[in-house]
């Protein structure tokens, strides 16, 4: 609001309640109010208009400012009259237009907007329901055959019919009673779910206004029960209330300026706060909300982690929201939490900056500790995978191999006893010979499957030479006879291999690539097929290659789109 | 006497040598089985007197034949065999209906008489 406006409101509301107040001192004949009463509310319209720019120069980019002054404004409108039929008509016309703007103004408090599509809806019905209705009941109404022989002339009137005139009334009193009693509800349900800073502009408004309206109670009673009240104490009191209402309505606004001194605290108590469980805590009070919750962004995983480093699901569950804080433009946290606090976004925003450095050190912790997980949770598979591993052995060592020399033992045995008896032993000699040629190809497998010893002699290239030869599909392999360390020649390798061994099983490909280079330290090692693809990178063949690889600070990749083929890559650092 | 035998394993060469051995040893072979369900199948049909029953199966395991046999009214004698220790499978061996276990190192038809002869006193 630039400063000629703000002087240019202030000299009206000044010449303007001046006048009202002159005005309602000298040509009170005709008016219901006493001249002191009048003079009271004139300058309580004046109070308003003041307070509301003060609220405006103050915080500019909030709106409660100006719905105060133009609740002053408006409501000084229909003081300002005198005994005349044009002025005292549109007074008449106007006399309920401050209504919606209370509402408003108080639904919007503190933070200037209206939080939910509801209120926005309510807030707009009140005030075209108002705009329209109040001049349209004006066309029935006849002061003069009614309550108020001493009025001016109401311009508008059409129709002095007493019965179409009450109908309106009737029909006004209730819409007038409807939206009351909707922002009566609302008003108490902001304020319950309010969080504290909200709380905490509100409680001078609520305190001042509950006070007026206590008092007016009273008065209400005195008058029910005959007392004179014209000129009470109970009666002065509540009007110097109502009054004060615009008073606290600014200090309320003000007291938002907390916002400030809760990040100050903020600051403060992140010098103390250690680890992310004092960080959370810190931020919670901050935000007033202690159920909230802080997760972390992973970049390289994508995902949240919580403070622990396990998995956080990034899904705002029913009644909670979830906001993301940013550093330099990148995720750092994420803040689950109550959905009121996004009533007054810049809180969160704020907070979320002064402890920006912070959430930053605890992401880094929490990383840490995800990648310890996560290093905890493969070296379990890898030794699972090594018993598993020795399980297989064991079987394949008792049911293939020993199983054949039981046999050949049974046939010598046979032998013996057919020469003792001077039989033939020819077939049984064939099919012991038979017998041990199986054994020895199924040992051979299995020492291969163990550790290729042509992988230790020659290494890698000519290790994938000789599996390439035996895989049923043409492979067609491009690697240099370069040595790599011993343990990166047998990851690769086995990659290689199970890799292989998935696309005989399920690619359904024709053509199969190996490639192995040497860039940047690292030994890359691509298998692609143009087979099905669609690979289950979590199955535990291709889980265990992954744990291999990154057990040696590699990386592992797999890229299998549904019918476009598979590729498997490794790169393993050797230096 | 002429005890009539199947002989339940997957492997098709050890079936043979085993046949020839126990047919040595006096036996009469009536059939071979390579897994549980077949087993089964072939009891049924030839009823023999005696099961050969190697404890791994490629479709289930010895000790599930066994228990299925002994369900049976006319149950033949089984004996259980294996390329492993009879130490490895623990408390199996002592809770299987089965007659005896023999080590397939130890197969013999003396061995089988041994073991199942013992059981023909106590009925």
């Amino acid at each position: 609001m630039n400063r000629r406006l703000l002087a240019a409101l202030t000299v009206t509301a000044m010449v303007v309640t001046a006048s009202a107040a002159a005005m309602a001192l000298l040509l009170h004949d005709f008016q219901p109010y006493a001249p002191a009463e009048k003079v009271a509310q004139v300058a309580a319209d004046g109070t308003w208009i003041l307070a509301g720019l003060i609220a405006w120069k103050r915080r500019p980019d909030n709106r409660v400012g100006p719905l105060m002054t133009a609740l002053g404004f408006v409501d000084l409108a229909h003081q300002f009259y005198w005994d005349a039929p044009l002025p005292f008509t549109i007074a008449q016309v106007v006399s309920f237009y401050s209504l919606p703007v209370a509402i408003h103004l108080f639904l919007a408090f503190p933070s200037g907007r209206l939080s939910t599509r509801f209120e926005r809806r309510y807030v707009a019905f009140a005030y075209a329901a108002v705009l329209v209705f109040s001049p349209v009941s004006q066309l029935f109404w006849d002061p003069q055959g009614t309550d108020c022989p001493d009025c001016p002339r109401n311009l508008l009137l059409v129709d002095p019919d007493p019965d179409a005139w009450s109908a309106v009334s009737t029909v006004g009193d209730l819409l007038l009673i409807g939206i009351l009693l909707t922002g009566f509800v609302l008003l108490v349900r902001r304020v319950r779910r309010a969080t504290a800073p909200t709380r905490r502009a509100f409680a001078p408004v609520l305190l001042t206004a509950a006070l007026a309206v206590v008092l007016l109670g009273v008065v209400i009673a005195m008058d029910a029960a005959g007392v004179r009240t014209e000129e009470s104490a109970p009666l002065w009191l509540s009007d110097v209330f109502f009054a004060a209402v615009p008073i606290a309505f600014l200090v309320g606004l003000l007291r938002t300026r907390w916002r400030r001194s809760v990040v100050a605290d903020l600051v403060v108590r992140l010098r103390s706060a250690a680890g992310p469980a004092q960080l959370r805590d810190a931020i919670a009070q901050a935000l007033g909300d202690r159920s909230l919750e802080l997760a972390f962004w992973l970049p390289e995983r994508q995902h949240l982690v919580d403070a622990a480093g396990d998995v956080y699901p990034a899904r705002a569950t029913s009644g909670r929201a979830l906001t993301m804080l940013d550093r330099g433009g990148r995720p750092v946290a994420a803040l689950v939490h109550d959905p009121s606090l996004l009533d007054d976004p810049g809180l969160i925003e704020a907070v979320g900056a002064a402890a920006s450095l912070a959430l930053e050190n605890s992401r880094l912790q929490a990383e840490l500790r995800a990648q310890l997980v996560e290093v905890r949770a493969s070296r379990t598979r890898l030794v699972n995978m090594g018993d598993e591993e020795r399980r297989r052995l064991e079987r394949d060592l008792h049911d293939g191999a020993q199983q054949r020399l039981l046999g050949i033992r049974i046939a010598l045995q046979l032998a013996r006893n057919r020469l003792a008896r001077g039989g033939a032993v020819d077939d049984l000699l064939r099919e012991a010979d038979a017998e041990v040629g199986g054994a020895l190809e199924e040992l051979r497998a299995l020492a291969r499957g163990i550790h290729p010893a042509i992988l230790t002699e020659e290494g890698l290239a000519a290790a994938l030479g000789a599996l390439v030869r035996r895989a049923p599909v043409p492979v067609e392999l491009n690697a240099s006879a370069e040595r790599v360390p011993a343990s990166v020649e047998a990851t690769a390798y086995f990659v290689a291999a199970e890799a292989l061994a998935n696309v005989v099983k399920h690619a359904r490909a024709s053509r199969v690539t190996i490639d192995v280079t040497r860039s940047n330290g690292a030994l890359a090692l691509d298998v692609t097929d143009d087979g099905v693809g669609g690979a289950d990178a979590t199955g535990s063949g291709l889980r265990g290659l992954r744990d291999r690889v990154e057990a040696l600070d590699g990386q592992f990749v797999i890229d299998s789109p549904q019918g476009r083929g598979t590729r498997v890559s490794a790169a393993i650092p050797c230096a | 006497m002429a005890w009539t035998v199947l002989i339940v394993d997957d492997h098709p060469g050890f079936r043979g040598f085993a046949r020839r051995l126990l047919e040595a040893d006096g036996f009469t072979v009536v059939g071979e089985a390579g897994d549980g369900a077949s087993a089964l199948a072939a009891v049924d049909a030839l009823e023999p007197e005696l099961v050969l029953l190697d404890v791994v199966l490629p479709d289930t395991d010895g000790f599930a034949v066994a228990d299925r046999l002994a369900q049976r009214a006319d149950a033949p004698a089984v004996v259980l065999t294996s390329s492993r220790d009879a130490a490895d499978f623990g408390r199996r061996l002592e809770q299987t209906p089965a007659n005896g276990f023999i080590h397939k190192d130890d197969l013999s038809g003396y061995a089988l008489v041994a073991l199942v002869g013992e059981l023909g006193d106590r009925s």
